[in-house]
């Protein structure tokens, strides 16, 4: 029983953390198409600058820098290099998400450069503590993580809901020249889905690399494609899909890995490769992902 | 409408016929004229009687290393080219070996292996022997090409199947000795037994697989089982392996992994109170581990197996070597990396020697007077036989334990020996 607890604890709390980089998967995509490839480096730049800052500033200092410059290089990304690619080309999205890779692959060699082989601290606050939660032992940083993405998920969700942005970033998504014809300003639109997704990607690394994991690597950028698949199952333009697929391909893997043992039949290592076998299973079922666009129907 | 007709086939005339096989010819021919010439056969003899080959000229003796320092073992790399400079500095002061300065050529492939084969075929004609080439992946690709051209190579990988080949040299032990040494460091030491179960966490792959073969017969030796959890080198938050292992009831955990995967084992392990001892091998340990929040379960929890001793080992050639390497580079760290690079080096410089004493350079002559050493003793750790291909140059493993005070990151805990049973190891697998 323990060992089921363990495995949902920690498959929440994985969860949680994929659900942050996939809400900006999804955020992106919704506001301009495009399947940004630059996720795994914005992840790595925003862990890179709260490893390198914290001593000077501060670990809550350090974060709140890394999430404004991380967001801000996810915006100058967007307005001055996508959104000049393609112009009206029917397929510009297509070509800016080939962009986005070539640009993810100039970023990360040049921080897996500065960072070598090193593993960096990040300095949180949380360290190696543990604490009890009934019969399971669950480290703080787990918690703070669980904690922590909840109300930046609640605040995202708020955003897309209740504010003018929001309500533009639905409209856009929905019918881009219907949008445009009513006054929404796409350009504006993007460029801040853009920040708020460089802003979650910061954010995550620092619960991807805090304890249990040892510390920011030069590979940490990969765990960002964790999420590919969580945003896929869930059906590419919603929030809500990419929340729970998040916490789908968490516990599967959470659950794999404890009862690895068990599984033998499916082969070692089956972890790597079961979230992508959910994601193939669920599109089996619903080939538009769980909670697809209304839009998306097929004929 | 437009129809394109089949050229007939007279069309292909006897002269044209006869072209193409003078092309063909040609291509062959030129084929042959590099393969030689890669093969060592521009061999000859040098002004002071001795046979030369690729990599030796009258005054200069070059040596190669595929190394990485721009990719994931940056840090091994830089410490083990660093380190061979200083010996080939040190050597070149002393007057050279066989009248001649030695030179290293370095070439980085980041760990790619595409780049390592080009970075290869780039530096063979022009070396004479490879004392550096890391990463397993590089050296499988490139082990026919260094045994065409008798290329002797000591890689920074140590997987047993690298074994068997005469001019590939498998420096200490392998992968699957260190994890024998590992079970029976348990069992004697930490009170494991008959029925016990012992957790690995192992790196698909090479490594991996290899330490896996260990454990798993040393574990059926001692009566006992391994519980495996296979992981990629991108998983660094082991959780819920350490989950499985503890549901498991693993009373100990080998791990064959990176230093991240050890940090991260140790931690989680720690913090759920599974207060279980974790031995690693070399590849699984960095002294920049002791800086991350699992610094205090690393030094209670973990211990190293390894062919090489600690860097603050009280072996007059290790603490020579140590203070020469910090008044070298000074504030660079002292990892094991420097040491096994550097006895890498004069390993080199000793077969070296030994050719030139047998009148020859070349790269055939080299290689058979490397496989000449029975007890090959640089006074940086055991000495090694290199007569068999097919079996590790060393048996001995020394246990180490991670410490912030020590030099590198490492003190020592027992001597070098070698563990039971791996006599009947390697004989059964012939």
């Amino acid at each position: 029983m323990t060992g089921f607890l363990d495995s949902l604890f920690n498959g929440l709390a994985l969860g949680s953390v994929y659900a942050l980089i996939a809400l900006g998967f999804v955020t992106v995509f919704k506001a301009s198409g495009v399947l940004s490839f630059t996720h795994g480096s914005l992840l790595l730049l925003g862990g890179y600058l709260v490893a390198v800052l914290h001593d000077d500033l501060g670990f809550a200092g350090a974060l709140a820098l890394a999430v404004l410059v991380t967001a801000a290089a996810a915006g100058v990304l967007d307005r001055l290099v996508l959104q000049r690619v393609g112009g009206s080309d029917p397929h510009a999205a297509h070509v800016q998400t080939i962009v986005t890779i070539g640009v993810d692959i100039v970023l990360v060699t040049d921080l897996a450069r500065r960072i070598g082989g090193d593993l960096l601290p990040l300095g949180d606050p949380w360290g190696s503590a543990v604490s009890d939660l009934g019969p399971v032992t669950v480290a703080d940083s787990r918690v703070a993580a669980i904690l922590v993405s909840a109300a930046a998920i609640g605040g995202a969700f708020a955003l897309f809901r209740f504010t003018p942005w929001g309500l533009a970033l639905r409209a856009a998504a929905e019918d881009r020249e219907a949008a445009a014809l009513m006054g929404v300003r796409l350009t504006r639109v993007r460029t801040a889905a853009w920040c708020l997704a460089g802003g979650l990607a910061a954010l995550a690394a620092v619960f991807l690399v805090a304890f249990p994991a040892p510390g920011l690597e030069r590979t940490t950028g990969q765990l960002a494609l964790k999420a590919f698949p969580a945003a896929i199952l869930g059906g590419m333009a919603s929030p809500v899909g990419a929340l729970v697929g998040s916490l789908l391909i968490g516990l599967t893997e959470a659950f794999v890995a404890g009862y690895q043992t068990d599984l033998h039949v499916l082969g070692e290592g089956f972890g790597d490769v079961a979230p992508y076998a959910v994601m193939v299973l669920v599109l089996l079922v619903r080939p538009a992902g769980l909670f697809a666009a209304k839009g998306a129907v097929r004929v | 409408m437009n129809v394109t007709h089949p050229r007939p086939r007279a069309a292909r005339t006897p002269a044209r016929t006869a072209a193409l096989a003078a092309a063909l010819a040609a291509v062959l021919l030129a084929g042959t004229a590099c393969s030689s010439k890669a093969d060592g056969g521009s061999t000859g003899d040098a002004a002071d009687g001795v046979r030369t080959g690729p990599g030796v000229g009258e005054k200069t003796i070059r040596l190669g290393a595929l190394t990485d320092l721009t990719g994931p073992y940056a840090t091994l790399g830089k410490s083990i080219v660093q380190a061979q400079q200083m010996w080939a500095d040190e050597t070149n002061a002393a007057g050279g070996i066989c009248g001649r300065r030695v030179e290293i050529v370095v070439k980085d492939h980041g760990y790619d292996v595409q780049k390592a084969v080009t970075a290869y075929a780039d530096i063979a004609p022009d070396v004479v022997a490879l004392p550096q080439v890391i990463g397993s992946p590089v050296v499988s690709a490139l082990l026919d090409d260094i045994e065409r051209d008798h290329m002797l190579t000591f890689p920074q990988a140590w997987a047993a199947s690298l074994l068997g080949r005469d001019s590939v040299q498998v420096l200490g032990t392998t992968y699957d000795i260190d994890m024998i040494a590992a079970v029976d460091f348990l069992t004697r030491t930490k009170k494991l037994a008959k029925g016990d179960t012992i957790g690995h966490v192992y790196f698909e792959g090479d490594y991996g697989a290899n330490a896996l073969e260990g454990s798993e017969w040393a574990a059926e030796q001692a009566g006992m089982k391994i519980a495996g959890q296979k992981i990629k080198a991108t998983d660094t938050d082991l959780t819920a392996q350490v989950a499985a292992l503890s549901k498991a009831g693993a009373k100990a955990i080998l791990i064959s992994a990176g230093p991240a995967q050890t940090a991260s084992l140790a931690g989680v392990a720690a913090a759920r109170g599974l207060k279980v001892p974790i031995v690693t091998s070399a590849p699984g340990y960095a002294p920049q581990l002791l800086k991350t929040p699992a610094a205090a379960a690393l030094e209670a929890m973990v211990h190293v197996v390894s062919a090489a001793p600690a860097v603050s080992s009280d072996l007059p050639g290790v603490k020579k070597m140590a203070a020469s390497y910090q008044k070298a580079y000074p504030g660079e760290p002292v990892d094991s990396g420097v040491l096994s690079g550097y006895n890498a080096a004069q390993l080199i410089g000793t077969d070296l020697k030994k050719a030139c004493q047998g009148g020859s350079l070349a790269r055939q002559d080299v290689v058979k007077a490397h496989r000449s050493q029975k007890d090959a003793d640089t006074g940086l750790g055991t000495p090694q036989d290199f007569t068999y291909v097919t079996a590790p140059a060393s048996r001995s493993t020394y246990v180490l334990k991670p410490d912030a005070k020590a030099l590198g990151g490492l003190a020592g805990v027992e001597d070098a020996h070698e563990p039971a049973g791996v006599d009947a190891y390697l004989a059964g697998r012939g």
